[in-house]
């Protein structure tokens, strides 16, 4: 049984297509970063995974159970944490913690208590009176303290100071080692890079890529800095490779698939040195987002 | 400053105004032109108004709703009896609905702190509010003229008239204004404001029925506006007061605006406190935890009133009314109000007008929790039908607590005066209410679930539109079937008539049906995304 399975999942809102034809699978115990632009369809992904919204086409399940059909049994087990923090104004952090607590069950109040301290939380404020980041915290210290064993989080750490954003990494990191599931929206690529296995791309409604770290690494181009003992040589019209002159003697190499025949090549040269550097998430990312589209997905 | 951005902020907040504007606006210049269009319907010769006058002149039950008549014989003086009263009581809820909104629920929302941000000063930004006001006014101010022109009123007096009314709207907007600066959330400003309606409507009441404290009318912007006395012997120097008025109160609000901080209200915002867990235990546990303020309201206010009422009917009375004339008052679609218990009875008929506004509230509450935390909600193992079965749930029983209050509270001021009434009876009276509420209940659910957004609207539109024909639908000779097509001719007029009990089933039935379509269509829609 997967956590998470989507199948052709579709929204259409209107004229706009928000989500076309989703294929997605998450294992249990996975931690899976879900990356796009705003408006890219995140959060109606989301959505739709929790039968808040009603799907144009296709179905979703949590943990097995139908999202849309059987929606409070499917939420059982699972734990949501808003991308807008709207809690209830009139409730302070210790009401609205007690109040979710009832309305799921489950909670571990010692665990809660302890994250309560590891965030920083004035229980006694009111909700109106929280900053963004706050009530961001209040959020996701009643969903971590469920220990449900799916955790959907819709860009948590917006509004996060630096600090504790590393210390929803590490409540992160401890879930993952519990075994739970992390399905992780976002747009902040460090955050995903650091905590998540599994990456899907979402680009207009649309996966375009999906893969753990390494696959999607694999497919990118590596890039080789190499400097020279004397000019450059001429090195080109090699399969996969894209060439740049970055300096008299120094050359950029873009090497898609295998280095093999860029090292032959280089074989009879002298060289004074030789970086190579994986491609970041970033540069993934940008590389679906190339030109005209970055422009439409800024 | 730039004018420019002036005037944008301006047109941007008569927008935002205009669904409530323009709604006010329909009602007015319905209202005022249906008046004397009926009156003159009704009552064709001198003889017949003469003996109206003779009898509604001294009736103290109605003056508490309409005020004082000064000249009841001419279609004019009847018409500014009957509408510049009851204008005046929408016109001050307009007045203070309007200013909170532009002044508080927009700095609430964060809104004004995003207009002061940019090269628009305090002291222009609440000018500009008052300016997109006083347009809404003037429409307003517009509507009710033309609706009097229409009926063919003279129009020199129209005009008048509809500036009396337009005087209300002008001070309880400088009282809306204060409340604003005062208060540091919305909720709070309306409670304030509309703790200050119902205490000058209440003094307005006193006056207009107990001519010994008649003077207390000039402490009352709503008397004043009665002192104005339209058509029958105009005072304009009486509009010096609601000017002077409305000129302070803006004047100290500017004041309280430019010295304080934005996002706050003078009063302190109690922002800590220690955890009170009770009513957590369920989302309608919850609700009733985040309305309780507003029912307590609306109990308080209803009970007032119906105490009042019942001290009133004690004054009611038949002698020297003819029989005729007791047939025409009954035409008036009030059965007869020359009793005690007559009049009673024409008063819960306002009751149940006021629960089914409140049940509409409600179904506004909803849509709130909806926008905001609903999404919050329906993540964690709750159900749709569950959420919204509840709220409704919540909506009938706090209905019927009101009705039942307002019944006991009658009986309560009626025992007080020494009329001698039934409590059974009278909290059947109040029971009375439910069967129409409920039917709008499930209505405006239904309108709710299939336009979320305009639900609540379109059941205000609704029951006042049913509640107007009821009053209006008789006098101008519409057809039984068409007057018979508002629920509120529907409901038994207890305690004089007997509890219309296939009535009140056909309207709980068609609610309870209406109510399971609502949780049918809810179910199955999108939420109101964030």
């Amino acid at each position: 049984m997967n956590a998470i399975r989507a199948e052709g999942l579709t929204k259409r809102y209107g004229e706009t297509l928000a989500l076309d034809h989703l294929d997605l699978s998450v294992e249990q115990g996975e931690v899976y970063g879900y990356l796009g632009p705003n408006g890219a369809g995140k959060t109606t992904t989301i959505r739709l995974l929790l039968g808040l919204h009603r799907p144009t086409a296709g179905r979703a399940e949590l943990l097995g159970v139908d999202a849309w059909r059987d929606p409070v049994q499917a939420h059982r087990r699972v734990a949501y944490v808003a991308g807008e923090p709207l809690l209830w104004p009139a409730l302070t952090s210790a009401e609205t913690l007690a109040f979710l607590a009832h309305l799921h069950g489950g909670t571990d109040v010692a665990y809660r208590d302890e994250l309560v301290e590891r965030f920083q939380l004035d229980t006694r404020k009111k909700v109106r009176a929280l900053s963004k980041g706050n009530r961001q915290k209040v959020q996701l210290v009643a969903a971590l303290a469920t220990r449900a064993d799916l955790l959907l989080l819709d860009e948590p750490t917006s509004g996060l100071d630096p600090l504790m954003e590393m210390t929803f990494r590490e409540c992160a990191r401890e879930a993952k080692e519990r075994g739970q599931t992390i399905f992780l929206s976002s747009h902040i690529l460090s955050e995903v890079e650091a905590i998540c296995d599994r990456v899907g791309i979402l680009k207009q409604g649309r996966l375009v890529d999906q893969g753990t770290l390494a696959e999607l690494r694999h497919l990118s181009a590596q890039t080789i800095d190499v400097v020279f003992a004397g000019p450059a040589p001429s090195i080109d019209s090699l399969p996969g490779v894209q060439v740049e002159r970055t300096g008299p003697s120094a050359l950029r190499f873009e090497v898609t698939g295998s280095p093999q025949a860029l090292l032959t090549a280089l074989g009879g040269h002298p060289i004074l040195n030789l970086t190579s550097r994986e491609p970041s998430l970033e540069e993934i990312f940008l590389h679906h987002y190339d030109g005209s589209d970055r422009d439409a997905a800024r | 400053m730039r004018p420019a951005s002036a005037l944008a902020v301006v047109a941007q907040a008569f927008r935002d105004a205009r669904i409530r504007t323009f709604a006010f606006a329909y009602l007015f210049a319905l209202y005022s032109y249906i008046q004397p269009v009926g009156f003159r319907h009704a009552y064709k010769t001198l003889a017949s108004r003469t003996a109206f006058a003779h009898s509604f002149g001294g009736n103290k039950g109605l003056r508490l709703f309409y005020g004082e008549p000064h000249d009841l014989i001419a279609v004019s003086g009847y018409t500014a009896w009957r509408v510049g009263g009851t204008l005046a009581i929408a016109a001050a809820i307009f007045g203070l609905l309007a200013a909170v909104r532009a002044l508080r629920t927009e700095e609430d929302a964060g809104r004004t702190e995003l207009v002061l941000a940019g090269v628009i000063g305090r002291r222009t930004a609440f000018a500009s509010a008052l300016a997109a006001i006083a347009a809404g006014t003037f429409v307003l101010w517009l509507a009710e003229f033309a609706g009097f022109v229409a009926g063919r009123l003279p129009v020199g007096g129209s005009a008048y008239l509809a500036l009396a009314t337009a005087s209300v709207t002008a001070v309880f907007v400088g009282i809306g204004a204060c409340v604003s600066q005062l208060a540091p959330t919305r909720r709070i400003a309306l409670g304030l404001g509309g703790a200050l309606v119902a205490l000058f409507l209440l003094l307005r009441a006193v006056a207009d029925t107990s001519s010994a404290v008649g003077f207390l009318r000039w402490a009352t912007p709503l008397g004043w506006a009665e002192e104005l006395r339209p058509f029958s012997s105009p005072q304009p120097a009486v509009l010096l007061l609601p000017c002077a008025t409305a000129v302070l109160l803006l004047a100290v609000a500017a004041r309280i605006g430019a010295a304080r901080d934005v996002g706050n209200g003078l009063l302190p915002a109690h922002d800590s406190s220690d955890p009170d867990l009770h009513l957590l235990s369920s989302p309608t546990a919850q609700a009733l935890r985040s309305e309780r303020g507003s029912l307590v309201a609306w109990a308080g206010g209803v009970a007032a009133f119906s105490f009042v009422l019942g001290i009133v009917s004690q004054s009611v009375s038949s002698a020297g009314i003819s029989k005729s004339i007791q047939q025409e008052i009954a035409k008036l679609g009030s059965g007869s109000i020359a009793t005690p218990t007559g009049y009673l009875a024409f008063v819960f008929l306002v009751f149940v007008f006021a629960v089914s506004l409140f049940v509409c509230a409600q179904i506004g509450a909803a849509r709130h929790e909806e926008a905001d935390q609903l999404e919050t909600l329906l993540a964690l193992p709750v159900g749709r039908t569950g959420w919204l079965g509840g709220r409704l749930l919540l909506a009938g029983l706090a209905a019927a607590a009101i009705s039942l209050l307002a019944g006991a509270l009658t009986w309560a001021g009626a025992a007080a005066a020494g009329v001698d009434a039934s409590l059974p009876r009278l909290l059947e009276a109040g029971a009375n209410c439910l069967p129409a509420a409920l039917l709008f209940l499930g209505i405006t659910a239904l309108a709710y679930a299939i336009a979320p957004r305009a639900g609540a609207g379109i059941g205000y539109a609704v029951v006042t539109a049913a509640f107007l024909w009821q009053t209006v639908g008789a006098l101008v000779g519409a057809p039984a079937w068409l007057v018979d097509l508002t629920p509120f001719a529907h409901v038994g007029l207890v305690p004089t008539q007997a509890f219309r009990a296939g009535a009140a089933a056909a309207m709980v039935a068609i609610g309870l049906g209406a109510a399971a379509a609502a949780l049918a269509v809810f179910r199955r829609r999108d939420l109101l995304g964030g």
